[in-house]
């Protein structure tokens, strides 16, 4: 008996479109994923240009703020003296987590690294005043809070990532004749480092995010977080939303500069990723 | 090295893991095989069922463990250091962050070679394994066999007398299957002393191109109950029996009866 053909499916082109677009566990080409991202950008901009509420000024009036607030307020250099903030904070992050990460691979150093993990259930507030005693308050203050704030999730995050490496990759490379240096540097430093930009990247955004309050500790060396409050302050709730909206940019484009990073230094990471 | 030497002598060995006694005693030893006029290096089947400790063995003949007792030693009784012998794993372990060049070139480097060497040797076994247009590939880029063939040029790099491999048929196709087999006989016949260990449970296949067959097991009482750690149940030396070296192995008649002995000797491991 010959086999019989399956029977015949409905699958056009536009079918097979929307299918992609609204089944579960359907991959989009560039395009389409471009324009479902530029349909939605277009209902949120509708929802906030017909928004009835008095506490959510217009796309306009934000606009408007943005101006007076970038030509007038000197808003340009705020935002400098933010990312110089955040990218000071950063680095001595990187610098303090990575070493401690790596130092877990020796015992002696585990507990100190657990220790420095558990501190993260801190909050930032109870330590303003330890930190300022320690560091003389200013700008010095604002730095180390940050990087205490980020270095104990990173410490967290990483420490995990090489706790994680299979003992198989440390056998491997000792039956390949290594010697305990190279195998640090090929199987945990190497190894781990598109773990390592990762976490810096979610470090990086919790960082952005903890800004406005630590910038608000000590107001003098400004910043987006003292520009923020002090328009808070005068309740001019369009500069408000014209300060966070520039805040998200910028947080937005560290996210991409991060991304681009991992791209760069890690390119076999993209080959291992599989979106759906 | 006379025929017949000793060229891995594995003694009384007895290893626990956790409570579990894994091996038991285990004595056996591999011998230089000499043919006249043929440069004939040494194929060792190991079978044995899951569980039995086939990898642990294999990690004490590499020197990645210690035996709790017994000695595991080389040509001419010398110890085996961990880095001298080669070992490709089940899964084919290699480093995820570099291109197959660079794999092959860092297993040159951390083997003493210098870059350059390392670079020229890697680049002739890519050459050699049918693996140059994947040079610039990063792992995650490769299909199983090919990635097995990397793992295996990796340990090539720096030429040792012991290659252990474990499970090295498992999971392929009947093409890249011959491929691996004639690898494994190309690369034990590449010096005299060289021997290929390899753990596996395709019993036709170990036939084929083994030597020496070990059967590795543990012994059961009455009831069918294991009542020891794993040992050397049964030896086939098929050198003896004829059934070595031949090409035309598989089509001779008496094949299938020896496939099918070996086959009832397994299961009552």
């Amino acid at each position: 008996m010959a086999p019989t053909a399956p029977p015949a499916t409905k699958t056009g082109p536009a079918s097979g479109l929307l299918r992609r677009v609204f089944f579960p566990n359907q991959s989009l080409g560039s395009p389409f994923l471009l324009i479902v991202t530029a349909f939605w950008v277009a209902i949120a901009l509708t929802v906030w240009s017909a928004s009835p509420w008095a506490s959510l000024p217009g796309p306009g009036e934000v606009l408007r703020a943005f101006g007076t607030l970038w030509w007038q307020q000197g808003m340009g250099p705020e935002l400098f003296s933010t990312l110089k903030l955040i990218c000071h904070a950063t680095l001595l992050t990187v610098a303090i987590s990575m070493a401690l990460s790596y130092a877990s691979i020796i015992a002696f150093f585990r507990p100190l690294v657990d220790a420095i993990s558990k501190l993260r259930f801190l909050g930032l507030t109870g330590l303003v005043f330890p930190f300022t005693l320690l560091t003389g308050g200013g700008y010095t203050l604002k730095v180390w809070l940050l990087t205490f704030g980020m270095s104990t999730f990173f410490v967290t995050a990483m420490a995990q990532a090489v706790l994680e490496i299979p003992r198989e990759q440390y056998d491997y490379m000792r039956v390949l004749g290594a010697g305990e240096g190279r195998i640090f540097w090929e199987v945990v430093v190497r190894g781990t480092l598109d773990k390592a930009l990762d976490t810096l990247r979610q470090n990086l955004a919790m960082g952005w995010a903890m800004i406005t309050m630590v910038e608000g500790i000590s107001r003098a060396e400004g910043g987006v977080g003292a520009l923020i409050l002090n328009q808070n302050k005068h309740f001019h709730l369009a500069e408000v939303y014209a300060v966070l909206i520039a805040i998200l940019v910028f947080g937005l484009l560290l996210d991409y500069l991060m991304a681009v990073s991992v791209r760069i230094l890690c390119p076999h990471v993209l080959l291992q990723r599989v979106r759906r | 090295m006379a025929a017949g030497d000793i060229l891995l002598s594995v003694h009384d060995v007895w290893q626990k893991l956790g409570d579990a006694q894994i091996l038991q005693g285990l004595t056996f030893d591999v011998r230089d095989r000499v043919r006249p006029g043929v440069v004939t290096g040494q194929v060792v089947g190991l079978l044995g069922p899951s569980g039995v400790g086939k990898t642990r063995l294999l990690r004490l003949i590499a020197g990645l463990d210690e035996p709790d007792r017994g000695s595991v030693r080389g040509p001419g009784g010398a110890p085996l250091p961990i880095g001298s012998v080669g070992f490709v794993m089940q899964s084919y372990p290699l480093l995820a962050h570099r291109t197959v060049l660079d794999n092959l070139r860092v297993a040159g480097e951390t083997n003493g070679l210098s870059s350059t060497e390392a670079r020229s040797k890697a680049l002739a076994l890519l050459d050699r394994f049918r693996l140059s247009e994947r040079a610039r590939y990063f792992p995650a880029q490769l299909s199983g066999g090919q990635r097995q063939r990397v793992a295996i040029a990796q340990q090539l790099v720096k030429q040792k007398t012991f290659l252990l491999m474990d499970e090295p048929f498992s999971g392929l196709d009947p093409a890249a299957l011959e491929d691996v087999t004639k690898l494994i006989i190309e690369v034990a016949n590449m010096d005299e002393l060289n021997t290929v260990v390899l753990v596996t449970h395709d019993i036709r296949s170990a036939l084929l191109i083994s030597d020496t067959l070990f059967m590795l097991g543990r012994d059961r009482d009455a009831a069918g109950k294991i009542v020891s750690g794993a040992h050397i149940q049964k030896t086939y030396d098929l050198v003896e029996m004829g059934l070595a070296w031949r090409p035309d192995l598989e089509i001779d008649p008496s094949f299938p009866a020896i496939e099918r002995e070996v086959k009832q000797a397994f299961k009552a491991l």
